[in-house]
């Protein structure tokens, strides 16, 4: 109302090309893939080849899984305005139970695993509580957590490493899924998407709102055809590795939470306008405290992957920073600081562009430092493609 | 009361004796949708005191705004002048170097400032590049002083009640040594008394040559205090009045205006049973326990529209906001809905009983970076088709297409940002919002506010529909005109409490605008 409409005219009648590429939606997700394939086709031609080789990318895989796992829950959590700085230390503190139950005491692995899911639900719970009970800023319950949950992992083991971990929860880092099962997950994920989607659109044009059936069937099929012929090449190597699919699966089901059931489209509503949920109806702090809850499930999750990968629990180091990579790769993969806009699968390719410059540089011996600095000129400028797309969309 | 040069004639050359100090010609300021302000020539003199008068949108407040800074010069045309020489304000700090000071309507302080730092703000005294701390302490004592207000300065301005932040305002905006004071609604939060500490002031400050401006809804005070009064209307000023020559009763014709009543529909309202009713309802201030309104009795039925009518601060909003469960202050009082008890302390509850608010600010209604979908299908959430959680998109989407079209909402389609609407169309997702809820009671305030004009009928159509759709209607608004159009039955709050109520027949702008004044 009181904008200027004279002034800002000029800047919007004629937006740069770039301007406009990087502010239409469909365009800019895919402007995330292209990036990606551009670092990829780089690494190859400076690795000569070993970069985009299957043995390589599986491991590029799994290096970026545990980042996936976390950023999976930064999404939802950012989307509703909130933020979660104590991942790492919750997952530490997850993998510190975990290590100390099957290593010192004994306990069977799969109670082990039960149990730290349980402590991480309880780390979610009680900063859920916090942030909506008591209404303390998600930022300073979580920076909290980060020192406390870190210090009370410090004070368990005294500082020391517990290991070794048992062999059968070594396996769920380290085993692979052997390649035919593999391949036949894959299909069938892929049929299953195939046919609801198929059944979701053909009942869209029954009900008149898809006009275009067949085109909006390739539409929807046609990436996720490219995503499951790679991951066939990919495990007839050797297989998929445990971790990945259960990346892949905790992947697909928060997907389905945030853009197919009632509870994602209040985390939406929420970070979009606070105000505007509520007066919708919507149990903003309810939503929120379940968001956390869904965190601390999260924290469980990662903290037994992390700790069986490297096969026992540091205290002092395990997940350290691993907030900040989660939230870049939330970033980087689309998810708006302001709330209300992220996708899940933008993030893992977020996670995925972060870890291929750590992999493929590696490759090429740059040293670490060199590495970070990379990877932080990477967060700033996909910050500043956010921004300016968000410019452009509030200018309209 | 008449001030030296009240016998001033509008729109001719001032007496040579007294030089005016601000000169208006041809001003003219346009929003998007409206023209705010057209045309518009004013001149004050020195030590007059003037009351801008003018119902809700009738371009008053644009027009303070202008001459305030607000609206920065280049964003309107026409001529300023202050004391002869131009005056065209980038910013409100521009205007205040040019010996204007502005009291704005919305009481905004930073609410971890003392009361020293807030009447200092911006100005603060300082000594070898630092704040002289002692002597804007000294500042703040002398004029919390001058003005009559015992105040500690060192106390935090966010501990104080509303009309106590309001007073240390208006302390501040007394404080400026300013040429010309504008002041918007000046009183609304303040008690009498502290109304008339107010008017003392503005009097000295007259006798000292300061002119004055101020916009004010409640008639008493502007007979009481102003010498001359200018009455605008759709944006023009359509009538001048010496004070001690007129009355109510011309000033309120004048506000008016001359114009047909727009025919209040013929619609005979098909009333139902009863819908919502509340007794005794007294809504608290959420940061006092002061009341806003209390003791509230009203009652709307299946296929009614009832009128809720106050001028600012007449506590008609926080009741529409209690009646949702909406509002954050403490509530006490019976609401009942279809007879039967119930309690609302959450939005939710009211959804959940089929209640729909639609906000006075669209901006707390709307989420602008989503599509049209995703606000239509909020409140229907619990109630999509499958269970297990999972929405049917689909299903979803027809409803939501089927709104889009019944409401003719101008957009490429349902997957449109609201943010890129207008405002007349944003108000109709909320609309569809509420249909797709299948609400039974729904509560509207201010809805056509910053709508223009052709959207603003086609929406009071929406609620009509409704109506006859067997849908019950509270419409909160400060237009009366809008009222006597689409209203069954109103009630007029004033100062918190229900003034009175008029059915259809009795229901006209003057009688609301009266009422509501308490004239």
């Amino acid at each position: 109302m009181t904008e200027m409409p004279t002034t800002a005219a000029p800047i919007a009648d004629a937006p740069s090309l770039l301007t406009r590429i990087l502010t239409n939606r469909s365009l800019r997700d895919s402007t995330l893939l292209v990036v990606l394939a551009v670092i990829w086709l780089f690494f190859s031609f400076a690795t000569k080849g070993t970069f985009l080789t299957q043995r390589n990318l599986i491991l590029l895989a799994l290096q970026t899984s545990i980042v996936a796992l976390a950023a999976i829950s930064a999404v939802m959590l950012i989307v509703t305005r909130n933020f979660d700085l104590s991942v790492g230390s919750a997952v530490a503190l997850v993998g510190v139970v975990v290590a100390l139950l099957t290593v010192k005491f004994g306990v069977d692995p799969i109670v082990a695993v039960l149990i730290s899911l349980g402590v991480g639900l309880a780390m979610g719970a009680w900063q859920g509580w916090w942030v909506t009970k008591m209404g303390v800023s998600s930022f300073i319950v979580t920076l909290a957590g980060m020192l406390y949950f870190r210090g009370i992992s410090m004070i368990a083991t005294n500082g020391a490493t517990v290991a070794p971990l048992p062999q059968a929860l070594k396996q769920i880092a380290t085993g692979f899924m052997p390649p035919l099962l593999s391949i036949g997950l894959a299909l069938t994920c892929f049929a299953l998407f195939a046919a609801l989607r198929i059944m979701e659109l053909r009942r869209g044009a029954a009900l008149g709102v898809v006009q275009r059936l067949n085109a909006e069937i390739m539409r929807a099929l046609l990436p996720a055809l490219v995503a499951t012929v790679a991951v066939v090449w990919l495990a007839s190597w050797q297989g998929v590795p445990y971790l990945v699919v259960l990346v892949a699966l905790c992947a697909i089901a928060a997907d389905i939470l945030m853009r197919r059931t009632r509870f994602g489209a209040q985390l939406y509503a929420i970070g979009g306008n606070p105000e505007a949920a509520r007066l919708s109806g919507i149990k903003v702090g309810r939503v929120i405290f379940i968001n956390f809850l869904i965190a601390g499930l999260a924290y469980g999750i990662t903290g037994v992957a992390l700790t069986a990968r490297v096969s026992g629990a540091i205290a002092g180091s395990a997940g350290l920073f691993l907030e900040l990579d989660a939230i870049a790769a939330a970033i980087i993969g689309g998810t708006a600081l302001a709330g209300g806009r992220g996708r899940i699968f933008g993030a893992l390719v977020g996670a995925l562009l972060m870890g291929s410059l750590n992999n493929g540089m590696s490759l090429m011996n740059v040293p670490t430092f060199y590495q970070d600095t990379a990877r932080g000129a990477v967060l700033l400028l996909a910050v500043a493609i956010d921004q300016l797309s968000r410019r452009r969309t509030s200018r309209r | 009361m008449t001030g030296p040069v009240s016998a001033l004639p509008m729109h001719e050359t001032t007496p040579a004796a007294v030089a005016p100090l601000l000169t208006v010609r041809a001003l003219t300021k346009t929003f998007p949708a409206v023209v705010a302000v057209d045309q518009v020539d004013l001149t004050i003199a020195p030590g007059e005191i003037v009351a801008l008068l003018g119902q809700n949108g009738a371009g008053q407040s644009t027009l303070i705004q202008v001459l305030s800074g607000v609206h920065p010069a280049g964003t309107w045309s026409g001529e300023i002048e202050m004391a002869g020489t131009p005056f065209r304000p980038a910013s409100v700090a521009d205007a205040e170097a040019g010996g204007v000071a502005f009291l704005a309507q919305e009481v905004n302080v930073a609410p971890d400032l003392t009361v020293a730092q807030s009447l200092g703000l911006n100005a603060e005294p300082t000594r070898f590049g630092l704040i002289d701390r002692p002597l804007l302490l000294a500042r703040a004592r002398q004029a919390l002083a001058d003005f009559g207000l015992d105040l500690d300065p060192l106390k935090e301005i966010g501990d104080l009640d509303l009309a106590t932040q309001q007073l240390v305002l208006i302390v501040r905006a007394l404080s400026k040594h300013a040429r010309l004071l504008i002041l918007d609604e000046p009183t609304a939060a303040l008690t009498d008394r502290e109304a008339e500490r107010l008017f003392d002031r503005m009097r000295a400050l007259k006798q000292r040559g300061v002119a004055i401006i101020f916009v004010s809804h409640r008639l008493a005070e502007v007979f009481e205090i102003s010498d001359r009064i200018v009455v605008m209307r759709d944006g023009r000023i359509s009538g001048t009045f010496q004070t001690a020559e007129t009355s109510r009763d011309a000033v309120v014709a004048e506000m008016v205006g001359s114009r047909v009543a727009h025919g209040k529909s013929a619609r005979q309202a098909r009333i139902g049973a009863p819908a919502l009713s509340a007794h005794g309802l007294t809504v608290a201030s959420a940061d006092s326990s002061r009341p806003l309104a209390s003791g509230v009795d009203l009652a709307v039925a299946e296929g009614e529209i009832l009128g809720l009518f106050g001028l600012l601060g007449s506590g008609v909003v926080e009741t529409a906001m209690a009646l949702f469960g909406g509002w954050p202050g403490a509530v006490s009082g019976e609401i009942r809905l279809r007879g039967q008890p119930i309690t609302l302390a959450d939005p939710s509850q009211a959804v959940a009983a089929g209640i729909g608010l639609i906000a006075q600010d669209r901006r707390d209604g709307l989420s602008g970076e989503h599509s049209i979908y995703d606000n239509a299908i909020l409140a229907n959430l619990p109630a999509l088709p499958p269970s297990l959680g999972f929405i049917d998109a689909m299903a979803a989407r027809r409803q939501v297409t089927q709104l889009f079209d019944r409401l003719r909402i101008k957009a490429a389609d349902i997957d449109t940002l609201v943010g890129t609407l207008s405002g007349g169309n944003q108000q109709k997702v909320q609309v569809a919002r509420w249909l797709a809820a299948g609400v039974r009671v729904l509560l509207l305030i201010d809805p056509t506010r910053g709508v223009d004009v052709g959207a603003r009928a086609e929406i009071n159509r929406i609620w009509v529909e409704l109506a006859d759709a067997g849908c019950a209607i509270i419409l909160v608004s400060s237009d009366a005109e809008e009222l006597v159009e689409i209203c069954d039955r109103a009630i007029v709050l004033r100062n918190g409490r229900v003034a009175d109520q008029l059915d259809k027949s009795g229901l006209s702008e003057a009688r609301l605008l009266r009422l509501a004044a308490g004239v």
